[in-house]
């Protein structure tokens, strides 16, 4: 069995989000997504925290854009996922899928 | 004339807050500013204000913990060289108080100051101590300073917690447990330290936000 290599639920959460934005994946569009589709509250300091982390595994890879002014003179910094990230990802829904498989879990929407 | 705070922009003691703890070059700060902006011209500054706050409190926990992951190495060897540092300078406070009283015979002639330099300002020694280890901390953490000396406050502080509530439990004697203030101040001193060593090398870089 190789080593432990699922994601864990915010990256799980982060990545599905990576691939949702695309090209437009940033520190903001990507704490708004989650957002908006998990309608709980985010911090960006959680989103860099796990980004960074998953950067360091090499599931993501960032690149910095020029710096603009609305943005204090600031650049972004855009993920996007590598495919060892996809491959991780697709792990993890497998096994997820292996352990549901034949529950009647209540929440099961139809 | 007094400057007042632009209202138009994000509050600078949130965004200084950010820039001490953030691991990353300005990115976090320029999308907490791009979000504020949205939100400012949305829902009113107040609104947005309160949001930035809210997100930078939100925000610190992560960023501490995430140089944990990143560089546990570093910071590991960073919080027990001062660990170190604080036990071989631990008793230069004393050393130097005491002298400077037999040297002045302070004792014979200025009771009054002697019990000042034998207590307060032996506190207020230590307290100084414990900044100069936080500043050692920092400069060896490098660019995770913060990280560093909150962990070296934290053991100091359980240290300091555990220590007063045994000798309380052998001793019966609570009212020593008023010396934990001071206990938390030297904990406090350490961050400090980080603080001035952070800022300092934010100065250095021209990425410190400016506070007014």
């Amino acid at each position: 069995m190789r080593g432990r290599d699922y994601l864990g639920e915010f990256e799980h959460i982060v990545i599905l989000a990576l691939l949702h934005l695309k090209n437009r994946a940033y520190g903001v569009t990507v704490r708004q997504e989650i957002e908006r589709r998990t309608q709980r509250e985010v911090s960006i300091g959680a989103v860099y925290a796990t980004l960074d982390r998953l950067e360091t595994k090499g599931y993501v890879k960032s690149q910095r854009s020029e710096p603009t002014p609305e943005r204090g003179g600031r650049s972004k910094r855009f993920f996007r996922v590598t495919s060892k990230g996809q491959a991780a990802l697709s792990r993890t829904h497998q096994t997820l899928r292996k352990m549901t498989a034949g529950l009647r879990l209540a929440w099961r929407e139809s | 004339m007094t400057s007042r705070p632009n209202l138009n922009s994000p509050p600078r003691s949130a965004e200084w807050l950010v820039s001490l703890f953030a691991n990353t070059e300005d990115e976090i700060l320029g999308d907490l500013s791009e979000e504020f902006s949205l939100l400012a011209s949305q829902s009113g500054n107040a609104f947005a204000r309160k949001w930035y706050w809210r997100q930078t409190l939100k925000s610190l926990p992560h960023l501490v913990f995430s140089v944990f992951h990143e560089s546990p190495w570093l910071t590991t060897v960073a919080v027990a060289a001062g660990f170190l540092l604080r036990r071989l300078v631990a008793r230069l406070p004393e050393f130097a108080t005491f002298a400077l009283v037999d040297k002045f015979h302070i004792f014979e002639h200025h009771f009054s100051v002697y019990k000042f330099l034998a207590s307060t300002a032996i506190d207020i020694e230590h307290a100084l101590t414990f900044l100069l280890v936080g500043c050692v901390v920092g400069l060896l953490a490098k660019k995770r300073e913060m990280a560093a000396a909150i962990a070296l406050a934290m053991i100091f502080g359980a240290m300091a917690v555990l220590g007063s509530v045994s000798y309380v439990i052998r001793g019966g004697d609570y009212t020593s447990l008023w010396r934990l203030s001071w206990y938390f101040t030297d904990a406090l001193a350490v961050v400090v330290g980080g603080v001035i060593v952070r800022t300092a090398r934010l100065k250095a870089a021209d990425r410190i936000p400016s506070i007014s």
